[in-house]
């Protein structure tokens, strides 16, 4: 995935070096005056699009380009200008004074919003980022942050959320997250305070990431079960959510609840996120095989991730035939994937649910067995063993039979007619039931924007827009797989 | 050195002599004494101030918590337990950068994650397990620990009682022996289900009794819709359910009502 989009982009800087700068720098301006007005009329949304925009620029970025938007955006000589000029390694001497000259035409007195000066602090963040200055980064991103916390102005919610999620980002790849931790809960107790529910969610969801960085599932769950729910803003954020939520409760054995939100945090992910979607999936698959259900065949063919599920698609096998044997080789085997996965220990837990098949097996093909033989199949140590495993299964309701303890064998119940009991009746209420919810939710979905009907596009601005939302996407991938 | 710290150690020295002693009352004695004493160090958790002294007195108040929690497992106190193992905890995961790693650590995790086991709270189980690494899961304290738990949600109780005998610390065996119970009342619940009837005999090996009378007083107390007759225990009573064949129309009239509300909204 990352691959073909880099063969995409190569081309571009190699043939339009020379054009690229100023438009470049031409359409960070026109970003700020988007923020300008956003900022003036107090909309979130168009913020939200000039972040939108700077992500499809995020490529182009060069330094040159950087320092002479910051003399445009920013006061030269204030703080925040020789602060983020620092960050900024030096090159193009001469270009450099091409474009200073060209921003001291422009009127400073204006440019003087904290949005913008955010928005600037964001960008150099963005581009520290993507040069691997992580160190730079660091201290970029604890200024800015440090710069925040004094500000407190509504229309600034959206870009400070996405500097929180750079802030920890940058301290992950350097891989002192723990760090930030008490600095991430101070910022979200401010969140609160202030009514900034974009910037609770990204906060709630970066601290989520930071306890289960330590595997601190106690104290993650702590916080999420406290920290006030709303509506969700930002479908990533949710996706986020969601997958943190899903691997806590799968922690935590409540399988069926951790199953649904691996599931939806799967499907609601965009579809070029694939390495989150790579994640939620296998997550999901251990946790439906440790359900006792065996995941479709469809669910290890998706696009892009054969090979990313292939140790999963073996594991799933062995359960599903029950093989004792053929499950310890599939988990020595792939046991380097399944760590680094963090998922050996809930492997480890999947032994019990191979003994369950197996028996579940033998249970429908025979009326009647001997336990010894039950232990031969199964591979167990002794018959005594054997007995108490099958006397659990019955309890646990896995297998529907009863033993005789002084013949040594197992009696398998006949299976009854399902459709005598109310079984069928309940299935289909929750069909509807799904059904019914799905249509409300869609309806709740729908959204008006308040200008729509003036903002009449022409066809080839639409374009322009679907273009530039697939490039979206295509970064939101990329972020996801930075992630992992 | 800082008369506070000395203080406290030599507290700790007789603590120590009481304990090996087993003079287990002196020894509750002391430890909340010492406990008061060590809210005064403003190196230790939660405040984690820098002090000189920071590394003394946070090997010192580590090794007071591991005796705690040990002592409390001698004197059979589940609760103490919880409370002395969650003032220990910090000194291994926050603090365990600064320090040099404890022999007990891993001994007392073990016995953690046995009393988890005992008190049947599986999820915290695996919660603590996620935050072991990989060596500490070689090691065989958490090794065992780990086993049993397999075992116990496999159903092989055998192999879970037969744990017993080779519990890597005398410590454990306390919660061995509660695990015991435990066992037992799980192997009773799955009799019930899975046999119709077990002659007395099989039944009291199974369930672990010396003697058919105390057998029959656990099934008094425990089970009384257990039917004991012939010479052999009957488990059918708990089972009679007969499928209902009764029209659910009260849930029914509700389902209707719901999707006719449902769909009027849609139309």
């Amino acid at each position: 995935m990352t691959q073909d989009v880099e063969m995409k982009e190569q081309p571009a800087p190699s043939n339009s070096v020379p054009s690229s700068s100023p438009s470049t720098l031409h359409h960070l301006k026109e970003i700020a005056s988007l923020i300008e007005t956003g900022a003036y009329d107090r909309e979130a949304r168009r913020i939200l699009r000039a972040i939108r925009l700077t992500m499809a620029l995020r490529r182009k970025l060069k330094a040159s380009v950087l320092s002479s938007f910051l003399s445009f955006a920013l006061t030269p000589g204030s703080e925040a200008f020789t602060r983020l000029s620092s960050y900024l390694p030096k090159e193009d001497e001469n270009e450099m004074e091409v474009d200073t000259a060209t921003s001291a035409a422009q009127p400073p007195a204006k440019h003087s919003l904290p949005e913008l000066e955010i928005y600037c602090y964001l960008l150099v963040l963005i581009f520290l980022i993507d040069q691997k200055k992580y160190d730079e980064a660091k201290a970029c991103s604890s200024a800015s942050i440090s710069r925040l916390k004094n500000l407190n102005r509504r229309t600034l919610d959206v870009l400070a959320a996405r500097l929180y999620f750079y802030y920890s980002l940058c301290y992950e790849l350097t891989g002192t997250l723990s760090e930030i931790r008490s600095n991430l809960l101070a910022l979200h107790r401010i969140a609160t305070l202030r009514h900034d529910e974009l910037g609770q969610e990204t906060l709630l969801n970066l601290l989520l990431r930071n306890y289960l960085h330590y595997n601190l599932y106690d104290q993650a769950e702590k916080l999420r079960s406290k920290a006030p729910r709303f509506e969700a803003h930002s479908n990533q954020q949710f996706c986020r959510y969601l997958f943190y939520l899903g691997k806590i409760r799968t922690i935590q054995l409540e399988y069926t609840d951790a199953k649904e939100c691996l599931l939806q945090a799967a499907r609601k992910a965009p579809v070029a996120a694939l390495g989150f979607r790579v994640q939620c999936n296998k997550w999901a698959i251990i946790v439906r095989l440790l359900l006792g259900e065996i995941p479709e065949r469809t669910v290890f063919m998706q696009k892009g991730m054969e090979k990313a599920l292939r140790p999963y698609f073996e594991l799933t096998n062995a359960v599903r035939i029950g093989d004792l044997e053929l499950f310890r080789s599939v988990a020595e085997k792939f046991s380097t994937t399944f760590s680094s996965d963090r998922t050996h220990n809930l492997i480890v837990r999947l032994r019990h649910n191979v003994i369950r098949t197996g028996l579940r097996n033998i249970s429908i093909s025979y009326s009647r067995i001997a336990l010894a033989d039950v232990a031969k199949k199964l591979r167990l140590d002794s018959v005594a063993d054997a007995e108490s495993i099958v006397a659990k299964a019955i309890r646990d309701g896995a297998i529907d039979a009863t033993l005789d303890h002084s013949n040594g064998c197992m009696l398998s119940k006949e299976t009854g007619d399902i459709y005598s009991t109310t079984e069928p009746q309940t299935a289909f209420n929750s069909r509807i039931a799904f059904c019914l919810n799905m249509h409300n939710e869609a309806v709740r979905a729908l959204r008006f924007p308040p200008n729509s009907h003036k903002e009449k596009e022409s066809a080839e601005k639409r374009r322009e827009r679907q273009q530039q939302e697939q490039e979206l996407a295509k970064h939101i991938a990329e972020e996801d797989d930075d992630e992992f | 050195m800082d008369p506070q710290l000395t203080e406290v150690s030599q507290m700790f020295e007789r603590f120590k002599a009481a304990f090996i002693r087993k003079d287990f009352d002196s020894c509750a004695n002391l430890l909340s004494q010492l406990k008061v004493l060590l809210t005064k160090f403003r190196s230790l958790p939660p405040l984690f101030e820098n002090t000189p002294n920071a590394v003394n007195e946070l090997l010192l108040a580590r090794e007071i918590y591991e005796h705690a929690v040990v002592l409390s497992v001698k004197i059979e106190d589940q609760d103490a337990f919880e409370r002395d193992f969650f003032q220990l905890k910090p000194y291994y995961t926050d603090a365990g950068s600064r320090l040099p790693p404890s022999q007990q650590e891993y001994l007392i995790l073990g016995l953690n994650l046995l009393r988890l086991l005992v008190q049947n709270r599986i999820a915290e189980f695996h919660t603590e397990l996620e935050l072991l690494s990989d060596t500490a899961l070689e090691n065989p304290c958490i090794k065992h620990a780990v086993e049993l738990e397999q075992s116990f949600m496999e159903g092989a109780y055998n192999r879970v009682l037969s744990a017993r005998q080779n519990a890597p610390h005398e410590t454990y065996v306390y919660f061995m022996d509660l695990l015991a119970k435990t066992v037992r009342d799980e192997i009773a619940g799955c009799s019930e289900k899975a046999y119709d009837y077990l002659s007395i005999n099989d039944a009291r090996q199974m369930l672990l009794f010396s003697s058919d009378q105390e057998l029959l007083e656990y099934i008094k107390e425990e089970h009384p819709d257990w039917e004991v007759k012939n010479g052999s225990v009957y488990f059918q009573k708990a089972k009679d359910s007969a499928p209902c064949k009764e029209i659910p129309s009260l849930q029914l009239i509700n389902q209707t009502l719901s999707y006719a509300r449902e769909l009027e909204r849609i139309v």
